[in-house]
């Protein structure tokens, strides 16, 4: 059953673990084209937040450390509820961005 | 490709090089044990208003109705018609087909008949 | 030689433009009650003013956009909202005090009541845009508004002393007042910051087609232009604090505010000071309702352009229409123009983080400026403007509640 999911509305979502606890909110969507369909090859997870979202200059003047991101291949991320995204597989499986 | 960074919020233009509004959304479809595939994406006010908030997105589109664009609203474009993503994106249907100028077409008959329209 | 002449002009009509509602209420309150003790901050105001609008002009002839573009394109629509729509209500309370200043100035010519004169000078307004072109707007008000020079005139000829005006450019705290004085700094800033004039400034870029051979003209135009436009500005301050400041008044209207003249031009003293006044708000007046119509059509990804013909821009005509027709109902209500001026300007100063912020990133995406990037020294720069922004925004509305 296909379920149609508004991307702008997943985008800043937390995205819980396995043990409910938010790893961060869902940034970025990566696709690719195979035919005449674009599939979502990965989501990006950054856990800095606002400051994150507002990007490099904003980190580089404020000396901050950059946040920490995370990469999930598409099949990491358990959407069939939209509203509360759900890593299904544990935190050492994924890339660092 | 990265779709936030690339698609989302970008100008959004015709066959033809006409500009059709911004991306002000996005659809994917989502099945089980599949990788979701990009489905749309979506132009218009009720698409934006949908963005920050559902029961305003239904606001907007309510107000659609009432200046009668409604029921084409909001603008839905298959991802397989996106033809390139650079600066802007391009589709290769005509803003005609999809119906993103038929408010720009309404206001434009009531512009023609201010004097020293040109 | 085409390309000098095209860059005096937009220096001349930077000059001509530079005064509206805004810095001359700002500057004429802080002449009366300082003396010359605000002419820094006029200069301050000038210099972030300048920068930010090269920074702008930057990112539209690089990066082909305007600054609601880029901010939306960049941000999203989530962070846009919030600039874009105090931006608006901010606009339509400065655009119905613009047009009030305007009808001051026409019922101090004809001593005719000004609420007569709000519905017909709305009409000007909206005529000069349907029927203008960006050239003809830009050049014709920045010419026509070389009236409002009449205050450096004056300021020069009432003979301050140079060494009491110089001390005037170093900040000082005042021997009295204080609130009031941070409250008329606060002010100033906020009335020659005025979020529109980034955006106007960025969209005219576009209109007139400027490409990278161009930033030389940017970089002129910004701080030159508005350089010397704020001359334009302390000639109304020293003005002021020569003539009214010894009347220990407060300047509450501008028909007080015209008395600055009368030492200097005698019997054509209001007639000057009209004339100023109505030129400068009316320039105004136009390049704020042209940028609602930008600024919408940018933001939701209309065509347009004053140099378009008007039916291939519909939604930005109806855009630029709707926000004078409300700006016209809210000037009718018949609120002292004055009054609804520095209420707008406190408001700028409130939303003045949110609109310098956005800078900090994108002058350092090669996507919207590509190699022309901000260095260190202008990343230091904005940084501390944003620090610095979020500072004033804070403490205005109290300033405003306390000494305004």
């Amino acid at each position: 059953m296909t379920n149609t999911v508004r991307l702008d509305r997943l985008i800043g979502r937390k995205i819980l673990t396995g043990n409910n606890r938010s790893l961060g909110r869902l940034e970025e969507c990566r696709a690719e084209r195979r035919g005449d369909s674009w599939i979502v090859t990965e989501w990006v997870i950054g856990s800095a937040g606002l400051l994150e979202r507002l990007g490099f200059g904003v980190r580089m003047i404020l000396g901050m450390r950059t946040g920490r991101s995370f990469v999930a291949r598409w099949d990491q991320l358990d959407l069939s509820n939209p509203d509360v995204p759900r890593l299904n597989c544990s935190l050492e499986d994924l890339k660092r961005a | 490709m990265d779709v936030v960074h690339d698609v989302l919020d970008k100008h959004i233009t015709d066959r033809n090089g006409r500009e059709m509004g911004r991306v002000d959304g996005i659809l994917l479809d989502v099945r089980p044990n599949e990788a979701p595939r990009l489905a749309a994406v979506v132009i218009g006010a009720s698409a934006l208003g949908f963005r920050v908030n559902p029961i305003v997105g239904r606001w907007v589109h309510g107000v659609e109705y009432g200046v009668g664009i409604g029921e084409e609203r909001p603008i839905r474009i298959d991802f397989s018609h996106v033809a390139e993503v650079g600066e802007k994106v391009k589709v290769d249907v005509t803003v005609a087909e999809s119906g993103a100028e038929t408010l720009e077409r309404r206001l434009r008959e009531w512009i023609l008949k201010i004097p020293g329209s040109r | 030689m085409k390309k000098i002449f095209n860059l005096l002009l937009g220096v001349v009509t930077s000059i001509g433009g530079f005064v509206e509602a805004g810095s001359i209420s700002t500057a004429a309150q802080g002449g009366t009650e300082f003396g010359f003790a605000l002419l820094w901050a006029i200069a301050v105001a000038t210099i972030i003013l300048a920068m930010l609008a090269e920074m702008a002009g930057r990112i539209a002839t690089v990066g082909k956009r305007s600054m609601a573009a880029a901010v939306r394109e960049r941000f999203g629509f989530h962070y846009q909202m919030i600039p874009l729509g105090a931006e608006l209500m901010i606009d339509l309370l400065l655009l119905a005090a613009e047009i009030g200043g305007v009808a001051v100035a026409v019922k101090l010519l004809t001593g005719v009541g000004f609420q007569w004169w709000i519905l017909p000078v709305g009409l000007v307004v909206w005529l000069v845009i349907w029927l203008g072109n960006f050239s003809v707007i830009e050049d014709g008000v920045g010419l026509l508004g070389m009236v409002t020079v009449a205050f450096v005139v004056a300021a020069w000829r009432l003979h301050p002393g140079p060494k009491a005006v110089a001390a005037g450019f170093v900040p000082s705290v005042p021997g009295h007042d204080l609130t009031r004085y941070a409250f008329l700094t606060v002010s100033i800033v906020g009335a020659t910051v005025s979020p529109y004039l980034l955006n106007f400034y960025s969209s005219g870029a576009i209109e007139e087609k400027w490409t990278e051979p161009d930033l030389w003209i940017n970089r002129t135009t910004s701080y030159l232009g508005m350089g010397f436009g704020s001359i334009v500005s302390m000639g109304v301050l020293v003005t002021a604090a020569v003539v009214l400041g010894p009347l220990q008044l407060r300047v509450d209207s501008y028909e007080q505010a015209a008395l600055m003249f009368v030492p200097v031009f005698g019997r054509w003293a209001v007639t000057l000071f009209a004339c100023s006044l109505g030129v400068g708000c009316f320039g105004a007046a136009v390049e704020i309702t042209l940028n609602a119509g930008y600024v919408l059509a940018q933001s939701f990804g209309w065509t347009w352009g004053v140099d378009k013909p008007r039916r291939d821009a519909a939604r930005f005509c109806a855009a630029f229409t709707t926000v004078l027709l409300v700006s016209v109902v809210i000037a009718l209500l018949g609120f002292d123009p004055l009054q609804m001026t520095l209420i707008s300007v406190a408001l700028t100063v409130v939303v003045m983080p949110l609109i310098v912020l956005p800078f900090l990133v994108l002058m350092n995406d090669e996507q919207f400026v590509k190699q022309h990037k901000s260095g260190s020294i202008g990343n230091g720069l904005l940084a501390a403007l944003t620090i610095l922004g979020a500072l004033m925004a804070l403490v205005v509305i109290p300033l405003e509640i306390f000494g305004g």
